[in-house]
């Protein structure tokens, strides 16, 4: 088993905080969601139970708040904790002021999550929260950011680069994007039509300029380690780093169709999806050569197979907002619910899949823990890839149709209401295995920090498969 | 690369993505004012009363954006204007004064961007907000019965009453919340024409 230095035990604290903050917060959304799909499912529910607190208009935003910002967002910020000093080779040091600021994160999200549920949301994209949850997700982002960024500068040029490249990326994004939108869309300095362009510009912010880079440092800083390989190109990586900060926070504007965004950035949208789109090419180049006849070790290790997936899911997701971005496609798919597709493919199978990963690779690494080789591994993997695929391919198929028959003004909206029945009962579907995923890792996970396991790998190997694990993840690794 | 050079990169791509959008956009379309109908003497597109703004609030809060949409698409490529969802497209000036400016992401429900044309009468966006049901069976939309207090009636039906039959001598007061939304509902409409958005 391995057991952490204690050199970098000051940030032991803080990484449990937000690791257990995040798993917490997804499996709270996952039931909601469950709850706010039944209402969308049955609308009769909310004539059976009309309860304000639980309605699907509070519901919907409340579940993608926890799950960008409670589940994910917490829990790449987690795992970056750990994983930071170890490649920088620089331990934290101030930890309980780092352990505060974890607390201070999950308040905040605790607070956004009352606030929903009892004053409802603000109706802002990506922002459904006050100005007091703001304020929180601030102040605890300077000292976790801080945290984050000490050692980067002095230990540039003793490790891979691209890892450093994006987190430096994310970590000047994130502040930037959170803070320009506060001012504009809460401080009154921004007309009506100029704060839903923000709102755009935000919600381009936070997922392809801070959730991204960070989905990708920790893919190209674990997918080397556990392969054994070094990434082929370091100029193809960089090629693909400067387009993906550049166009990032232009693609939102793809998303709208006439209305309130003037056409010029509409277009500007257009072309930087798709050229994203090459730059994510680029990436998946690079990284699928580190997986190239792995098959038997992504079948055998749990966290390989975890990023494995959201390698496969970074590529899927960004094929497709470049195919919504066709104006073609757009014309029909705008106001559908293709948007809960294209979140599906980015916060569950892309960002969540490598979070998970992540968790399975590096958690040993920082609490003298292991991984049991039990059921519970394969039930996480197959139950949340199965749920995913049920719901992303039933919203997207859902989200087409409900296009078409929109733009056929001979159907009525009640028809295309019954349209998505079947869909959305194949989503249901797909929560409650996804939930029953996140109910098993989650087991796992507390079982485990908790040691109540009696034998354990530093490495999670897949019950199937456990002989004798050789224990790839060690503390010198990273 | 060195870390210098890497965070000038990140720097001039982050603030080629904010001004591109922010100011340019500012430029565009933060300076756009409203018109002078110089038949009415009133501005277009006009300014909401104040009861309307904390509708506007009361409308994001109870997550009607969830399901319907505040856009109105023109004649290529959609169908909006043939479904009688307003009587020309929208564009970036008729949300000049909507505070908070919402667009929404899906049309569960239809388009509101004119409802305060197609449904004009108060009563019956309240009735709507009660029960949608009763408006029209088939609808999907949720009750909002918490928007409503039922208090006991006097000699006779205040003239806020829902004209519903209730029982133990009560009636169906709207509150403030009620009130507000439902006039920010009306002053949904975009019934006069732009310069950059006449109305064929």
């Amino acid at each position: 088993m391995t057991s952490s230095l204690p050199t970098f035990s000051k940030a032991t604290a803080a990484a449990t905080i937000l690791l257990v903050g995040s798993i917490s917060w997804a499996l709270v959304g996952a039931g909601l969601q469950v709850l706010s799909t039944l209402q969308l499912l049955i609308p009769s529910l909310a004539y059976i139970l009309p309860i304000p607190w639980i309605s699907y208009g509070k519901l919907t935003p409340l579940t993608t708040f926890l799950f960008t910002y409670g589940w994910i967002t917490s829990g790449f910020l987690g795992v970056l904790t750990i994983l930071i000093p170890r490649i920088s080779g620089i331990p934290f040091r101030y930890g309980r002021v780092l352990a505060g600021a974890a607390i201070l994160w999950n308040v905040a999200v605790l607070v956004g999550l009352a606030e929903i549920l009892w004053n409802g949301s603000t109706g802002l994209i990506s922002m459904p929260f006050s100005r007091s949850v703001t304020a929180l997700f601030f102040l605890s982002f300077i000292i976790l950011g801080t945290g984050l960024t000490r050692g980067l500068g002095r230990s540039w040029k003793t490790g891979p680069l691209l890892p450093r490249l994006y987190l430096l990326g994310a970590l000047l994004a994130f502040p930037l994007g959170l803070g320009t939108a506060e001012l504009l869309l809460r401080g009154g300095l921004a007309p009506g039509a100029l704060q839903i362009m923000m709102q755009f510009v935000w919600n381009s912010f936070l997922h392809h300029l801070w959730l991204t880079p960070l989905a990708l440092v920790l893919l190209f800083q674990l997918l080397p380690v556990l392969t054994g390989r070094p990434v082929g190109s370091l100029s193809l990586g960089l090629l693909c780093w400067v387009a993906t900060i550049t166009l990032g926070g232009w693609i939102g504007n793809s998303l709208a169709s006439e209305g309130p965004v003037p056409s010029w950035l509409q277009s500007a949208g257009v072309v930087s999806t798709l050229l994203l789109g090459i730059a994510v090419w680029g990436n998946g180049t690079l990284l699928k050569a580190l997986l190239e006849g792995k098959w038997e070790e992504c079948r055998r290790q749990v966290a390989l197979r975890f990023l494995a997936v959201g390698l496969w899911s970074y590529l899927a997701s960004y094929a497709w907002l470049a195919f919504l971005a066709l104006p073609a496609v757009r014309q029909t798919t705008t106001f559908t619910i293709v948007a809960q597709a294209t979140q599906t493919l980015l916060l569950f199978s892309f960002y969540g899949n490598v979070l998970a990963g992540a968790i399975y690779a590096l958690l040993p690494a920082s609490r003298a823990m292991g991984w049991p080789s039990h059921p519970a591994l394969t039930i996480h993997f197959w139950f949340s890839t199965i749920g995913l695929g049920l719901i992303a391919s039933s919203y997207s198929l859902a989200g087409i149709f409900q296009g078409l028959a929109l733009n056929d003004p001979g159907v009525p909206m009640s028809t295309i209401s019954s349209y998505l029945r079947p869909f959305l009962c194949t989503v249901l579907v797909g929560q409650v295995l996804w939930w029953i995923g996140q109910l098993s890792f989650s087991t796992l996970f507390f079982a485990s920090l908790l040691k109540l396991f009696p034998s354990v790998a530093p490495a999670a190997i897949f019950p199937a498969d456990y002989e004798d694990p050789s224990p790839l993840l060690t503390e010198g690794k990273y | 690369m060195k870390s210098g050079q890497a965070l000038l990169i990140v720097f001039l791509s982050l603030l080629f993505a904010w001004a591109g959008q922010i100011a340019l956009g500012y430029f565009q379309v933060g300076r756009l004012e409203p018109i002078l109908n110089e038949e009415t003497n009133y501005p277009e597109p006009p300014v909401p009363s104040g009861l309307a703004q904390t509708g506007a609030r009361v409308f994001a809060s109870q997550g009607c954006i969830e399901c319907h949409s505040l856009s109105v698409r023109g004649p290529s490529g959609s169908s909006d204007l043939t479904r009688g969802w307003g009587p020309r497209r929208t564009v970036p000036r008729d949300y000049l004064f909507r505070e908070p400016a919402l667009i929404g992401s899906a049309r569960v429900g239809s388009d509101l961007s004119n409802i305060g044309l197609r449904i004009p009468d108060s009563k019956d966006l309240m009735m709507h907000l009660w029960n949608p049901r009763m408006r029209n069976p088939n609808s999907t939309c949720p009750p909002h019965p918490w928007l409503f207090e039922k208090k006991v009636a006097g000699p006779r039906l205040e003239n806020e009453a829902l004209p519903i039959p209730t029982k133990d001598w009560k009636q169906i007061l709207p509150t403030y919340q009620a009130k507000s939304l439902v006039a920010y509902l009306q002053s949904l409409h975009s019934d006069y024409a732009l310069p950059e958005a006449p109305i064929k």
